[in-house]
């Protein structure tokens, strides 16, 4: 059929993004399972030690080893994405799934108060529940997942309208399917291409979230490592030691690039 | 006038270039009406549009000429072909629902030709459109003038688009599917409009049309195109009585001619379903600023009785209430009075649309066992052995179990519908115009696999059409509906040979089965 060559050129956010993607994954993967050093381990010989064959990126102002700190750093920040939006994706789902199927005064509310959550920015939605509940990685989690959740919902919400006086929801109602299974076995997988394009999207803002606030110190506490929480600390040597802010700034960028690219591909695709 | 050669048109997207029409030519000399025909797909619309300069010039290669008047227009420079367009050559589309733009008023709309290419002053402009309005037969023109198309029916519309395309008095009017979508009594009405602007005005025509009765009523020569390709052209009687090629012939034969394709087997009298004094309505809920509801009765007090394994027609034009009568039959409103008796268990439908009725993100094999799966039966074996049978039932085999219905045809999703609502092994199918969204042959083709499930498996089938022909040639028992009533039931003898109600009549003489 169509060659790898068109199907590249027909669409080529969702290969460099999924190339770059890939990339960042096996950096960040090899990094933490294969790095010799303790990324909290500290050395005062190696404070701001140079690029060597022992330390391939140098070490920080504690003189831990760059490399193992942003592999670990990277893998916290994803995992911290990742739990977010599956936390999000599965309660806009079911939100999004009943809303838009059986409309009404129950749809009316919940999208009123969909509304107002989505009026405040993200971020300052999470400070909020970070203020009340404290600090740490998991509450980090929870908070950025409940903040996410009304995006997820009205797209959800918008796909099952659209399906849901579809003759093939009809006739599965006709069959006897009850309400759940043609919810979430006959329309579910129709929207599953919108959906996938934007929790990838989504998954760049929990990336970009994650990091913002563990740069403001509210997120991951130390000594664990997370992208944003280096930043904030590279800061401080910004004119002294580039090179930290740099590896680092990379890092996040190249992330979101990577992710920001392949939701673009998926969403063409959709 | 108009002199095609050896036109290539080749579609270039990002994809692989495709070639959509070969070697297509024609000749229209002034004032003669000439026909294109063709199923979905055979390049009809795109060799038009091309002719009408509409395709884009970077995405679409096109090869060969299109000489006008002396002119190429595939050479021609960009302002020059704009002053061609609309001027000299002018086309009107199938839908007539959004091809008129809906915040303009018609009149505006009908005179925007005119205000583009000839220099005349507003109140010239005015009572031009309305003298066209009048021509094309729009009733009260001065009043519609004002109206938006919104409030305009669909025949209505067509009229204003014609009346919009013929403003500047082109030399050649391109009809692309002009009756398609309208009903079959306004369909007629559309036809000897346009017969009579050609008589009149001698403007050439070309229509293009998948309906080959229409052609043969309308056009003195016509081309009939299969596949990208002109495969037979001549006058149109010579085509229609003497076909060379095998296509041809074939589209011919599947042209549906009041003929019945099987006799029709003796009366059981065994009620199935019995209908009594029913009525339904659709809600509307009253918004913020106008609570209340309101509803409107579509369906008003309607009786009948279906007997067992017998085919009954329900006929009537778009909105009189057919198909909801069928979805009330079936429970799928709630706002409905009477009694609906069924002596079966619940009866199943075909939709008009094959493709909305299949869910596109399953395999044929997982639609066709979900009604077994939801009715509890978890055997997977069994259910698999199921599916291949009503598969091969009608005319598909084992390897369609693993495709997802967009690698199907229009023809075989109908299959597929048709072999899902035989899975619950019903007594009884609701078919709401299962082949009108299809190609004529493969319309033949689905309209015998229905007889031969009636005839072979005792199938009661409630067909619902617009189409009085094809209801003729399946059907034992006619009912005709208008505005939610039904005005007319009986046998086919007495439907077609007898009718008593004056709105019987005129769908029959619109249809062309009487004079």
């Amino acid at each position: 059929m169509k060659g790898l060559k068109y199907k590249i050129r027909n669409n080529p956010e969702l290969y460099a993004g999924a190339l770059i993607s890939a990339i960042m994954l096996l950096i960040i993967i090899s990094g933490t399972i294969f790095s010799p050093y303790d990324p909290n381990a500290m050395s005062a010989s190696d404070k701001f030690a140079a690029p060597s064959m022992a330390h391939p990126l140098g070490c920080d102002n504690f003189g831990r080893d760059l490399f193992a700190r942003l592999s670990i750093g990277g893998a916290t920040t994803l995992l911290v994405a990742t739990l977010t939006i599956l936390m999000s994706l599965t309660l806009g789902i079911i939100i999004g799934a009943f809303t838009g199927y059986y409309g009404g005064v129950v749809d009316e509310i919940l999208m009123r108060f969909n509304d107002a959550v989505l009026a405040f920015p993200s971020i300052l939605l999470a400070l909020v529940f970070i203020s009340q509940f404290g600090s740490g990685t998991w509450k980090v989690i929870i908070s950025l997942g409940i903040v996410f959740v009304p995006s997820f919902a009205r797209i959800v919400r918008g796909e099952f309208l659209r399906c849901r006086n579809l003759d093939y929801v009809r006739s599965a109602r006709l069959m006897g399917a009850g309400d759940i299974r043609i919810m979430f076995v006959h329309i579910l997988p129709n929207t599953l291409p919108v959906v996938l394009s934007s929790a990838v999207i989504g998954f760049n803002n929990a990336v970009l979230a994650e990091a913002s606030m563990s740069f403001l110190g509210i997120g991951v506490q130390p000594p664990a490592s997370s992208l944003g929480r280096m930043l904030s600390d590279a800061q401080a040597f910004l004119f002294s030691e580039p090179s930290y802010a740099i590896y680092t700034g990379s890092m996040i960028a190249l992330l979101i690039l990577g992710f920001s690219l392949l939701g673009d591909g998926l969403k063409k695709n959709a | 006038m108009l002199e095609v050669t050896d036109l290539h048109i080749e579609i270039e997207d990002n994809v692989i270039p495709e070639t959509v029409v070969h070697d297509f030519d024609i000749t229209i000399e002034p004032g003669e009406i000439v026909g294109i025909v063709g199923e979905s797909g055979s390049g009809k619309s795109m060799s038009a549009h091309a002719i009408a300069g509409l395709l884009s010039r970077r995405d679409m290669k096109k090869q060969g000429t299109i000489m006008f008047e002396g002119e190429d227009l595939l050479t021609v420079s960009r302002s020059r072909l704009r002053q061609i367009q609309g001027d000299d050559i002018a086309i009107i589309f199938q839908e007539p629902m959004t091809c008129l733009n809906p915040v303009k008023k018609v009149g505006w709309q009908i005179e925007e030709a005119l205000r583009i290419h000839r220099n005349m002053s507003d109140d010239e402009i005015k009572s031009a459109a309305i003298a066209m309005m009048k021509d094309v037969e729009i009733p009260e023109p001065e009043l519609r003038y004002d109206q938006y198309p919104h409030e305009f029916s669909g025949g209505l519309r067509q009229r204003a688009m014609i009346a919009a395309a013929l403003i500047c008095d082109p030399k050649l009017l391109i009809a692309d599917e002009p009756t398609t979508a309208l009903d079959v009594t306004v369909q007629a009405q559309i036809i000897e409009l346009l017969r009579r602007i050609n008589r009149e005005r001698g403007t050439a025509i070309l229509f293009i049309s998948h309906d080959l009765s229409v052609i043969r009523s309308l056009c003195s020569r016509v081309l009939v195109m299969n596949k990208g390709r002109i495969v037979e052209s001549g006058p149109v009687e010579d085509i229609f009585n003497d076909p060379q090629e095998e296509y041809t012939k074939h589209l011919i034969a599947a042209i549906p001619k009041f003929q019945k394709i099987a006799p029709v087997p003796g009366e059981t009298r065994k009620p199935l379903l019995e209908v009594n004094n029913v009525s339904a309505r659709y809600k509307k809920t009253g918004g913020f600023f106008r609570p209340g509801n309101r509803s409107k009765e579509i369906v008003k007090n309607v009786s009948f009785t279906m007997y067992e394994g017998e085919i009954i027609g329900l006929v009537g034009e778009s909105g009189c209430g057919k198909t909801t009568l069928g979805k009330t039959i079936l429970g799928m409103l709630d706002d409905t009075d009477g009694a609906i008796v069924h002596y079966s268990q619940m009866p199943q439908m075909i939709f008009q649309d094959p493709y909305g009725s299949l869910n596109p993100s399953r395999t044929v094999g997982w639609i066709l066992e979900e009604p077994l799966r939801i009715n509890g039966n978890h055997k997977d074996d069994e259910n698999h052995e199921r599916a291949i049978k009503m598969l091969s039932l009608v005319g598909l085999d084992e390897s369609y179990l693993a495709r997802k219905p967009k690698a199907l045809s229009g023809g075989q999703r109908q299959r597929v519908c048709i072999a899902l609502a035989l899975m619950m092994e019903p007594k009884l199918i609701i078919a709401d115009e299962p082949v009108s969204a299809l190609d004529v042959t493969v319309q033949e083709q689905v309209i015998r696999l229905l007889v031969k499930l009636n005839r072979e498996l005792g199938i009661a089938i409630l067909f619902i059409s617009h189409d009085l022909k094809v209801v003729y040639e399946i059907c034992s028992r006619i009912i005709v509906m208008k505005d939610g009533v039904i005005v007319e039931q009986g046998t086919d003898e007495e439907i077609y040979n007898d009718p008593k109600h004056p709105y019987t009549k005129q769908l029959l003489q619109s249809a062309g089965y009487t004079e």
